[in-house]
């Protein structure tokens, strides 16, 4: 490990000017890469389409070996395990009992109501080929891409809950966000008691809760469903159970465990745009009290003052109506919004 | 004639081999594989390289190639382009204002000297990412990281040398 007999190839601080001019260009690529992300997501993808098969090679042996390491320690609690499972097997049982009555219960309420049915999701059976954890990344990545469907902003889950989103398609790979990641924020609801909340990884474990209202009391073993707020995710996808943070606030542990699996479904989730539903004049305030409805102030001539010399205004199509404080909105006719 | 080619393709060939190395580290310390179930941060493997010719030959391990190395690793570890570029040229600069004293370090005293070296660039990373995130981040998965690359360089330093002794040499100028 001695280095004292190296001779050195060049005198000390020879490389000042390069560093300097490399550090700007270091900078430079930090400051674009904050603007322009795709730029280097596309050749990620590319470069990890490229690897993809030599991924997959190696994956199996060293699945199969992770496998075996962690089951070493295994061996000693069979015994025990085997009890926990069968009493916890048991509980289950009566709760998929509870589940089934009630999920008949709501679909006739549904049926009564003349409720919207749930949307149907699709999904797409993905294997994990890589995982990174990296300090400032926490990802994965599968085998299906865009020749399988796979965009970007759709849900990974397994069989027990949610993983992440995908953030990167290539055409046969894709990446996983974690929800574990410092990047990722979902929108949840924590049951009972449907209160809202922002999930927010942190390079931890267990993720962060940002309550969306302050006068809300959560408490320890409360259940984390994705919100589906923003339309991207699907509502009602389980992610895990709200534990009490030693430093103050909440964090949630994960139900899934993205160390460990193996296959997941990546959920297609894509809401119809709900169209608002058509204005009529008799349902505004103004008519509603037997007013008349406001007339439109007379438009201004626009203001050529303030331009420069040699430039001349737009031309105008419609009257510019600037509505006053306290006046009725202009009404949309039937024509002009499109729906009857 | 045909002696004076062959000597002169060998010099440049050996010459290329800190590069090789480095790069093949990164490539290898960034395989999505990982050997201990993801419990362990992966070491920086293109970083030793990196710091031992830069130390020993900074004529094969340039700024330029202390960038180059940056810039692959930010490209296949998926972070922010341009941290660990950023990061590896704080090393470097730190490496060519005090390479008469690393050169000089043996023992336990060189391998505290890489250990500067690595955690200037892990610092510099995780300031550069708590910036752009306007966060502070935990600080334990980048000190993880910086434990297994100066554990792993307890061994790989034996490699380099014996790589350097009998591959690479020391510049013609210095015999």
């Amino acid at each position: 490990m001695a280095n004292g007999s190296w001779k050195l190839g060049r005198p000390r601080g020879g490389a000042q000017l390069p560093l300097v001019l490399l550090a700007a260009l270091a900078i430079a690529l930090i400051l674009i890469g904050k603007a322009q992300s795709n730029l280097f997501d596309r050749a990620r993808a590319n470069v990890t389409d490229w690897a993809a098969p030599a991924l997959e090679v190696v994956r199996a042996p060293l699945s199969g070996l992770n496998r075996w390491m962690a089951s070493v320690g295994d061996v000693f609690k069979v015994y025990q395990e085997n009890l926990k499972l069968k009493e916890e097997n048991a509980r289950l049982r009566q709760w998929q009992n509870t589940a089934v009555v009630l999920d008949g219960r709501v679909k006739r309420y549904q049926l009564l109501l003349h409720a919207v049915p749930d949307p149907t999701l699709s999904s797409v059976m993905a294997q994990v080929i890589g995982r990174s954890n990296r300090p400032f990344l926490q990802t994965m990545i599968l085998d299906a891409g865009k020749a399988q469907g796979v965009k970007p902003g759709q849900a990974v889950i397994d069989a027990r809950g949610m993983i992440g989103r995908i953030f990167l398609t290539g055409d046969h790979t894709s990446w996983v966000i974690l929800l574990t990641d410092l990047n990722s924020r979902v929108p949840v609801t924590i049951e009972p008691g449907n209160t809202q909340a922002i999930m927010a990884g942190d390079n931890t474990s267990a993720p962060t809760l940002d309550l969306l209202s302050q006068n809300v009391r959560l408490k320890p073993g409360d259940q984390v469903v994705t919100s589906g707020d923003g339309g991207l995710l699907p509502p009602g996808l389980a992610i895990g159970t709200v534990v009490a943070d030693p430093a103050g606030g909440f964090r949630i542990v994960l139900l899934a465990d993205s160390a460990s699996s193996e296959d997941v479904n990546i959920v297609d989730f894509k809401l119809k745009a709900e169209a608002p539903p058509p204005v009529s004049a008799n349902e505004l305030p103004a008519t509603a009290a037997g007013l008349p409805p406001a007339a439109p102030p007379p438009s201004a001539p626009p203001p050529t003052a303030a331009l420069p010399p040699g430039i001349t205004p737009p031309p105008q199509t419609k009257p510019a109506t600037t509505p006053k404080p306290g006046a009725a909105p202009p009404v949309a006719t039937p024509d002009e919004t499109g729906n009857e | 004639m045909e002696r004076v080619a062959n000597i002169m393709s060998w010099r440049i060939l050996s010459n290329l081999i800190p590069v090789t190395l480095a790069i093949l580290g990164v490539l290898v310390a960034n395989f999505p594989v990982s050997f201990l179930g993801g419990h362990v941060a992966p070491p920086l493997l293109g970083f030793m390289p990196l710091y031992f010719w830069a130390i020993v030959r900074p004529d094969l391990m340039t700024p330029f190639w202390a960038f180059f190395l940056g810039v692959l690793e930010d490209l296949l570890s998926g972070g922010p382009p341009g941290v660990w570029a950023a990061s590896f040229l704080a090393a470097y600069a730190l490496i060519d204002r005090q390479r008469d004293m690393l050169a000089g370090l043996s023992g336990v005293g060189a391998l505290v000297g890489f250990a500067i070296a690595a955690l200037t660039a892990c610092i510099s990373a995780y300031a550069i990412v708590s910036i752009l995130n306007w966060t502070l981040l935990p600080l334990a998965p980048v000190m993880g990281e910086l434990a297994v690359t100066v554990i792993l360089y307890t061994f790989a330093v034996f490699i380099l040398g014996g790589i350097h002794r009998r591959l690479v040499g020391p510049l013609r100028s210095d015999f």
